[in-house]
């Protein structure tokens, strides 16, 4: 019956090592009952054995089995409480094998150097043979081994209960309390032949039931965290399919880096924006190579600037992937440390095409309209213009009409006619200038930002502006120090919002006397490191209400005004991040005033 | 005209444009002194100058239109031809009824220009012609004593001079005398001519 016991739980621990090899806890315990199956029929041949003969051999073939179950008990015990000193473990092995040389080879077996008689005895309703004998001395050697065991399970129960695992600990003390009845009963028995049955196998099943107790609760445990995982799993499911969801929803791309082994994983719309297959292999230079080449260098510099510094990557890049058609990308992520090594980055990357081409047809507005402005100013000053250019041309043409006349002469005065051609020269350039600039305020320019001189910015304007200004009977006063810092914003834009300044400056002093007519350009660094550039005027002013009013597009108090000067020329100074505003002169007039970042900074940052 | 050579004044604040015109207008004979503004002109110029001005019509300061204004108020005014780098109808109009001789714009044909100035100069010398003989008349009329006055405003009157002894109540000899004192001192033979001249001096107020 105990046989029977012990083999099944041999079996189906066996049986659950087979299907999990990690458990070594379970092989060794179905070693443990196999051998303590086998060490049963040797304890049943005993009980059954008539003659000392008999009795003898079933002893000396029963240590084999007990060999094989101490040793597994012992390794069950280290490996299942993950406790205990490993030098007792050989210890107890080694002895117990030691043994076995005692065993065999003196005597008649380990326990008794010659079995005298036996007796047989009633025990429960049966008879059973009981030896009486004299002790082999070399007995000693199993029994330390036995002792070792016990101090070492000890030893065990004890780390292990320290450690707060108190149902380990009570498994390894109950292992402890059958261990130490069974070696108390063979102390008895066969050193001081008291009369006892020989049925190790009693405390031994129990030792196995608290062991098959505690693998069971294992399994129990085992299958309460499978359950939970489960649910975890479903949850973690959950969670996944609704960030893809969203993910797909919003057509975003999630990637990750592996820094160590340069590797990316990316997930299918990731892939789809690269145009990659779902199934290619992806690494960072496989991802540069769709990138536009214009933005490859940044995009490689931002990542590297990310995994030194702060982290935080961000970037916005074209990507020509291998079917042509050109994409706007962005892609936002953050590197990953472990001990301060970059380990991975992870982000997230989508498609910003749509809003590149809206920001792209803004820009092209915004230079149309601006041209437009600059087109209907120039128009403005054409007869002013024309009388510039015909300035210069009159000086030409009269200079050359006084060189024919010089050349005539027998002897003419050549120091006379070449300071002539310099001159000529010299007013060709003059008229060349003024079709330049106003060729400059005519074309239809792609934003080009670049350091600017204030000083520069407003000469070229009053050129524009003089004969104009000459016409209207009006003064211009200048007041810009040379010193002035230059500025960061594309030259004829900036020229046009002054020159619609001035203008509107000189139409405002229509209807003052002569003397009173005046328009006043000045600049000045301010405290903030950006240059404030005011052009004020002596007209009728621009009364409180109608300050802010006067950007509006289509606002106007002229006669022949569009309404559309103010609003480009604010729009230009806020896309020069400057501000632009309008203030009431108590001397009389009005007052404008914008602002320019320094080009300095705005480079060194 | 006490050896006052006829002098066209160029007045232009466009230095360059304002030396290559000299430069013509010397090649083709003419004495030039240039100004670069009207204020420097009105300042540096001679009572008694002589010759004519040409200037650019929109100049910084006084404007050419203000300078021929300030002009008109001289006593010795020369006659102006503006020149302009860009026709202007408006002020072509104003400046030919202040009296301008011309208006031309900077870059026309040289023989226009030239001709303009040598109009201009003509009109000059016979202006100042006619300012020099009313002068000289003027003075012989200042000769005149108030008597001899009184008498010949009755004459240019067509009075005989029975008619004047009565107005005067002096004897009609001492007309007689007082008349032959009038046309001695101005020089004249004849009651038409005197008449003509005293007419031409604008001594008295015109007749009724």
């Amino acid at each position: 019956m105990v046989a029977s016991c012990c083999l099944t739980l041999a079996v189906i621990n066996l049986l659950v090592w087979v299907r999990n090899r990690r458990e070594w806890a379970n092989l060794l315990f179905s070693i443990t009952a196999l051998s303590m199956t086998v060490f049963t029929f040797f304890e049943l041949w005993m009980l059954r054995a008539g003659t000392p003969a008999a009795f003898t051999i079933a002893i000396r073939w029963a240590h084999v089995p007990l060999l094989v179950w101490i040793a597994s008990l012992a390794w069950f015990v280290r490996i299942y409480l993950d406790a205990g000193r490993l030098w007792l473990v050989w210890s107890v092995c080694i002895l117990r094998t030691l043994s076995l040389v005692p065993n065999f080879l003196t005597g008649t077996n380990l326990n008794y150097q010659q079995i005298t008689s036996v007796h047989r005895v009633p025990f429960l309703g049966e008879l059973i043979s009981i030896p009486v004998g004299i002790p082999n001395p070399w007995m000693i050697v199993g029994q330390v081994s036995t002792l070792l065991l016990i101090v070492f399970i000890a030893d065990a129960s004890v780390t292990v209960w320290r450690r707060g695992d108190r149902r380990k600990a009570l498994l390894g003390g109950s292992i402890e309390f059958f261990l130490v009845l069974g070696l108390g009963q063979a102390m008895l028995l066969f050193w001081l032949n008291v009369q006892l049955p020989i049925i190790y196998s009693i405390p031994a099943l129990g030792m196995l039931a608290v062991m098959a107790y505690g693998l069971s609760d294992d399994v129990l445990r085992a299958s309460q965290l499978v359950d939970q995982l489960q649910l975890s799993e479903a949850e973690l499911r959950e969670s996944t399919n609704r960030m893809t969801l969203a993910a797909e929803a919003t057509n975003l791309g999630i990637w990750i880096r592996y820094l160590r082994r340069d590797e990316i994983w990316a997930n299918e719309t990731c892939r789809g924006l690269f145009g990659f297959s779902v199934a290619e292999h992806l690494d960072i230079d496989g991802i540069l190579r769709r990138i536009h080449s214009e933005d490859r260098e940044a995009v490689r510099e931002g990542w590297a600037r990310a995994i030194d510094r702060d982290g935080d990557y961000e970037s916005e890049f074209r990507v020509v992937p291998a079917d042509g058609q050109m994409r706007w990308l962005a892609s936002r992520g953050r590197v990953e440390y472990e001990g301060g090594v970059a380990v991975l980055s992870r982000g997230v990357l989508f498609d910003i095409t749509d809003r590149k081409q809206a920001e792209h047809e803004t820009d092209r507005l915004q230079i149309e309209i601006a041209h437009v402005g600059r087109v209907s100013m120039m128009g403005q000053l054409a007869s002013a213009l024309a009388h510039e250019i015909n300035q210069p041309l009159g000086a030409i043409l009269r200079n050359a009409e006084a060189a024919e006349i010089f050349l005539q002469d027998p002897s003419p005065d050549l120091i006379e006619v070449r300071a002539i051609l310099a001159d000529i020269r010299k007013d060709d350039q003059r008229a060349g200038q003024v079709i330049d600039r106003m060729r400059g305020m005519l074309k239809r320019n792609k934003l080009d930002t670049q350091p600017v001189e204030v000083t520069e910015l407003v000469s070229d304007v009053v050129a524009m502006v003089r004969a104009d200004a000459l016409a209207r009977q009006s003064r211009l006063e200048i007041d810009v120090p040379n010193s002035l810092p230059r500025v960061c914003g594309d030259r004829v834009q900036l020229q046009q919002v002054l020159l619609n300044l001035i203008l509107n400056g000189l139409d405002s002093l229509q209807g003052t006397s002569r003397d009173d007519r005046l328009v006043r350009l000045s600049a000045r660094l301010d405290e903030t490191q950006t240059v404030e550039i005011t052009v004020s005027d002596s007209g009728q002013g621009i009364p409180t209400e109608k300050l802010q009013r006067v950007f509006d597009p289509f606002f106007t108090t002229k006669t022949k005004g569009m309404g559309m000067g103010l609003p480009i020329s604010r729009n230009i100074i806020e896309a020069h991040s400057g501000r632009l505003w309008a203030e009431d002169n108590r001397g009389g007039g009005a007052i404008f005033r914008f602002t320019l970042p320094v080009a300095e900074r705005s480079v060194a940052v | 005209m006490n050896g006052t050579r006829p002098i066209v004044h160029v007045i232009d604040d466009d230095t360059s444009f304002l030396a290559a015109i000299s430069r013509l207008l010397r090649a083709s004979g003419f004495e030039v002194k240039t100004f670069s503004s009207a204020t420097e002109f009105l300042a540096k110029r001679k009572v008694d100058d002589a010759g004519c001005v040409v200037a650019d019509l929109q100049m910084a300061g006084m404007n050419g239109l203000e300078l021929q204004s300030a002009l008109a108020q001289a006593v010795n005014p020369l006659p102006m031809l503006f020149l302009t780098g860009h026709g202007d109808v408006p002020s072509s109009v104003r400046a030919m009824r202040g009296g301008a001789e011309d208006f031309l714009e900077k870059r026309a044909p040289k023989e226009q220009l030239v001709d303009a100035v040598r109009r201009c100069l003509a009109r000059a010398a016979s202006e100042r012609q006619s300012r020099t003989e009313a002068h000289h008349l003027r003075a012989r009329f200042d000769a005149l004593s108030e008597r001899e006055l009184e008498v010949l405003s009755h004459v240019v009157q067509g009075r005989l001079n029975k008619q004047i002894a009565d107005d005067l109540r002096i004897h009609e000899r001492t007309v007689k005398l007082h008349r032959t004192s009038i046309t001695t001192k101005l020089g004249v033979s004849s009651v038409a001519e005197l008449t003509r001249v005293t007419l031409q001096a604008g001594v008295f107020p015109p007749f009724k």
